[in-house]
């Protein structure tokens, strides 16, 4: 699995919903992802990743693109 | 009591921290031992408990004024991939002075120590507790202090204010996740920290008490292990004073 497959899972397993809806995706568009939710993705993508995201890193991931953005350039995922 | 409980303890390396180490891993607790700077003596200890009573206990070694070294201690912990079930926060420091003598770097320092450095670490080791199916306890060792007052300690009371605080708003969000949160008040504890008070400081103390004499470590580590353990399920946001019926 490609790291922007583990991306999207986490992202569809913690807010079910599908990879053709999470484009553009932001914090509280759908019900799941309120501040739970959001605990709940954190926890997918620490374990997806094997990392330990820093609070301001919790608290800036405020959209599907801006999460990668913070792995990538905080985390060295690679997305290519 | 807390067989197989895998359990993250700060300031372990004495006094509370030490009895409480005892205690978990002789009531069958496997421990994340917590200590300021690494210690040979300690080592074996450890080595020495995990023989003793067929559980392991790992040294984690980080300074509470250090943020990197205390994602650095998480990152150790996580890398264990064991589930963890329960966090004691004991590991603190006092800075005893009158109020008008007490200087704003030592109120910020106490603070990072007994308060903010706490949260942070809570807030990171709780993170790795949500990943566990049926997680227990979270516990915070606050004072009397906090509760009463006491002259002398403003920065150390105050801290341990500050604590009961958080651990109020810890339990009311992570009661749904299955994590209780509750903290201790001990009274006069006889360890190395009040060995520096006064004996007729000490002596005054005692003959406020009902139970005229200062408190054991173990006294407060049997009271953590009883919020840790499923003894207490039904227990959050609570504050325990183990003051002996202090006045």
């Amino acid at each position: 699995m490609t790291n922007l497959e583990k991306y999207q899972q986490a992202f569809c397993e913690s807010f079910n919903l599908t990879n053709d809806k999470l484009a553009g995706l932001k914090y509280q568009d759908v019900p799941l992802w309120d501040s739970v939710g959001h605990m709940n993705l954190i926890a997918q993508l620490e374990d997806a990743f094997d990392i330990m995201m820093e609070t301001d890193d919790i608290i800036d991931l405020s959209s599907f693109e801006k999460g990668m953005e913070i792995l990538k350039e905080k985390y060295d995922v690679k997305f290519d | 009591m807390l067989t197989g409980k895998n359990t993250v303890i700060t300031g372990t390396l004495q006094g509370i921290g030490k009895a409480t180490l005892e205690y978990f891993v002789s009531n069958g607790a496997n421990v994340w031992a917590c200590a300021q700077r690494k210690d040979d003596a300690f080592e074996a200890y450890c080595k020495e408990l995990e023989a003793k009573y067929g559980v392991w206990v790992k040294p984690v070694y980080f300074d509470l004024t250090d943020a990197d070294a205390i994602k650095a201690a998480v990152k150790t912990i996580q890398s264990d991939k064991q589930l963890v079930d329960a966090l004691v926060n004991i590991a603190g420091m006092a800075r005893d002075a009158i109020f008008h003598m007490v200087s704003m770097d030592t109120m910020k320092l106490v603070f990072e120590v007994n308060f903010f450095s706490q949260i942070l670490f809570s807030q990171y080791i709780t993170k790795l507790m949500l990943r566990n199916p049926n997680p227990s306890s979270v516990v915070f060792v606050s004072s009397i202090s906090a509760i009463d007052g006491n002259s002398g300690q403003l920065a150390y009371g105050s801290s341990k204010a500050a604590l009961i605080g958080a651990m109020k708003t810890m339990s009311k969000e992570l009661a749904s996740k299955g994590i209780r949160v509750n903290a201790i008040a001990p009274g006069v504890i006889d360890t190395d920290m009040n060995k520096v008070v006064p004996q007729e400081v000490i002596d005054e103390k005692i003959k406020t008490m009902d139970i005229k004499r200062l408190g054991k470590p173990s006294e407060v580590a049997s009271t953590i292990a009883f919020l840790c353990s499923d003894l207490s399920r039904h227990i959050t946001g609570q504050t325990i004073r183990i003051d002996g019926g202090i006045k």
